[in-house]
């Protein structure tokens, strides 16, 4: 079965390559043109020297630094919220009886599942029922209800792998449930915890759709994004694009790492 | 003299299985109990319930003349040896051995103390520092006693604890396992579907079979006088052989069986004359002539012989009972040196080694 057509693993090779260039050509762009910007020299168009103008031009607006701030705000309040309704749904699905446990999982992946347009939509007559004024409130218990799916996945997997022997041997040894809890079993998931927040944290940092509905006058940064774009392109986008390009890729990094610390325990 | 743990007319049902039917068991304080069964038999299930994982549906569960059934698990004072041993493994070995401390919020200092001396009786005492994964299935086995005897139960629950373990570490812990009962004097319960096991390390043997006792005794006395046939084969190795009761004269009896009469002891109450009986005879007491002028006992022939290193095994067809293997076990010297297949032999028995039970309904 080793044996293979080396031009077949050359063409698969090939292709791989291209789609990687495809995907990660753009993203480099915006990062190159961050430091090199594009200027019109008598008529011509050509790459201005390296300079990190855009950056200090970025430190230096008002508006983005506060929409950067409240995406900050939102996606670390809303990502610890959603760990606390997560880590109560997935004990509750491995206690509860199955048909039960199956309703509360559809309930709590439908707004997920859903087109964020119908999730934003529903979340906004919602609040308008209750007479919860759109701010900063709505924007996090709408990230929280968008994300507490994905972080809830993260930490079932973990806990049905764990199993109840664990926890029979804890009790078995006299300890509490409490004690259970806190000296077995959230050391042992805490590798899922971890990547489950760091994940919600990256979606809720850019989620806009749904944000645009429940937001009134607050602005996160995807919503400033979006808005300078209309405007007119200025080089911060691009220094700001790039940052937050790197930052994600950081997380993407750190959740593999606790993957892999979860595997190896 | 009250025991220390009583199962009384225990019954468990899982849907409509029932898995133990009117279990009756009795522990007493310092003996090493073993439950003996085939897989499914129910034993973990019984283990279960003493622990506390499980509920009952029918009985009633005493400790010291208590009932324990609203007693959750974390308030037994029983401690179990899982069979996976469920270490903790985000702890080092001296965590997991002093959790029972620990959670019940004794000193450091204290727990530190006890740690070194139960590491010390389990044989580990420079381990502590390491992570159960970083350590054999033997040493793991260690680590799961010393978490269990820490915190000095009355009652050690242990599943199946050595059949992971490799033959010789397999009979090394059994040793270990018994020394330690001994000088901690607390009571074991101990699971095994290994009869041989059972045998060399317990006090008492339960013998369960599909949710319900067969026989309970010392091991001696379950190998020597089986009373069910299912005790009589899955305690070593026995001949059965159908008959019908035909007398009875104090413990000795007469069988009709297709050999014609043969007699046999039964020990207890006999059966009724006339019922379906089994006579059991173990392979080392089945006598055989090679001697082609020997006139005593059944003729047979040879089939088989297996050489077991000390033992060979001999098996025998015999015209006076169709179909039937009779097996002879024999120390492997030079009496049994030239017989080979398809010789021809006499067999037979002495009738204080043949015993008398009735066959399964
Ligand atoms: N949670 C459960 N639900 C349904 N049936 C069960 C459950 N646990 C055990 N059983 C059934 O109960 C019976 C007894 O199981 P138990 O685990 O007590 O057997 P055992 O003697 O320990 O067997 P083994 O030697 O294989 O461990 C089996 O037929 C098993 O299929
Ligand atoms: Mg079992």
């Amino acid at each position: 079965m080793k044996q293979k057509a080396p031009c077949l693993d050359a063409l698969l090779g090939l292709v791989a390559g291209l789609g990687l260039i495809a995907l990660y050509a753009p993203l480099l762009a915006t990062g190159a043109l961050s430091f090199f910007q594009i200027v019109r020299v008598r008529g011509t168009l050509g790459f201005a020297p390296f300079s990190l103008d855009p950056y200090v031009a970025l430190l230096a607006n008002g508006e983005i630094l506060a929409a950067l701030s409240t995406s900050l705000v939102v996606a670390t309040v809303s990502s610890l919220l959603a760990l606390v309704l997560a880590l109560m749904f997935a004990f509750y699905f491995v206690s509860a009886r199955r048909g039960l446990g199956i309703a509360m999982q559809i309930m709590v992946f439908l707004p997920f599942l859903l087109p964020p347009i119908i999730t934003g939509l529903s979340l906004l007559i919602a609040f308008r029922e209750i007479d919860l004024g759109r701010g900063l409130v709505t924007i996090i218990i709408a990230h929280v209800v968008f994300i507490v799916p994905v972080v809830y996945r993260t930490v079932l997997v973990r806990l049905q792998l764990l199993g109840s022997s664990l926890t029979e041997a804890s009790l078995d040894l006299g300890a509490s449930r409490v004690q259970t809890l806190r000296y077995v079993i959230l050391p042992q998931l805490r590798p899922a915890l971890i990547s489950g927040v760091l994940l919600a944290f990256a979606i809720s940092f850019d989620e806009t759709l749904i944000t645009l509905f429940v937001a009134g006058s607050q602005t996160t940064l995807p919503i400033r994004l979006w808005a300078m774009m209309r405007v007119g392109f200025v080089p911060e986008i691009n220094a700001l694009a790039t940052l937050i390009f790197l930052c994600t890729a950081a997380i993407t990094f750190a959740i593999g790492l606790m993957q892999r610390a979860g595997e190896r325990v | 003299m009250q025991p220390l743990l009583h199962l009384d007319n225990v019954s468990k049902r899982y849907g409509a299985v029932r898995v133990l039917d009117g279990i009756d068991i009795t522990v007493a304080d310092n003996e090493f109990l073993t439950i003996l069964g085939p897989s499914g038999s129910g034993k973990t299930t019984i283990l279960r319930i003493i622990g506390g994982f499980e509920g009952i549906d029918g009985g009633r569960l005493m400790f010291e003349g208590r009932d324990l059934s609203a007693v959750p698990i974390n308030r037994r004072p029983f401690n179990t040896v899982f069979q996976d041993y469920a270490l903790f493994h985000h702890m080092t070995v001296a965590e997991n051995v002093g959790y029972g401390l620990k959670v019940r919020g004794r000193p450091k200092a204290e727990i530190a103390e006890r740690v070194a001396e139960v590491l010390d009786t389990v044989g580990l005492g420079t381990l502590g520092g390491r992570y159960p994964a970083l350590m054999s299935g033997g040493q793991r086995q260690r680590v799961a006693l010393a978490r269990a005897i820490i915190c000095e139960p009355r009652l050690i629950l242990l599943d199946e604890p050595l059949s992971a373990l490799d033959v010789e570490l397999r009979a090394q812990m059994q040793r270990f396992l018994k020394s330690l009962q001994r000088r901690l004097g607390i009571a074991f319960v101990f699971i095994t579907h290994d009869q041989e096991e059972a045998i060399a390390l317990s006090d008492r043997i339960i013998v369960v079979n599909r949710g319900r006792i067969e026989q309970e005794g010392a091991p001696e006395e379950l190998y020597r006088r089986p009373r069910t046939p299912f005790t009589a084969s899955f305690l070593g190795d026995n001949n059965l052989i159908p008959g019908r009761l035909a007398a009875v004269d104090g413990r000795l009896c007469t069988v009709d069986t297709a050999a014609g009469r043969l007699d046999a002891t039964v020990d207890g109450p006999a059966p009724a004359p006339g019922s379906a009986v089994l006579l059991a005879v173990r392979p080392e007491h089945v006598r055989l002539d090679a001697d082609p002028a020997a006139r005593d006992g059944l003729p047979a022939d040879v089939a088989d012989v297996r050489f077991l290193g000390a033992n060979v095994m001999i098996e025998l067809l015999t015209p006076a009972l169709p179909g039937a293997v009779i097996k002879v076990r024999r120390l492997a010297d030079g009496a049994v040196a030239g017989l080979r297949p398809g010789a021809s032999v006499r067999l037979g028995w002495a009738a204080d080694d043949a015993a008398l039970l009735q066959a399964a309904p």
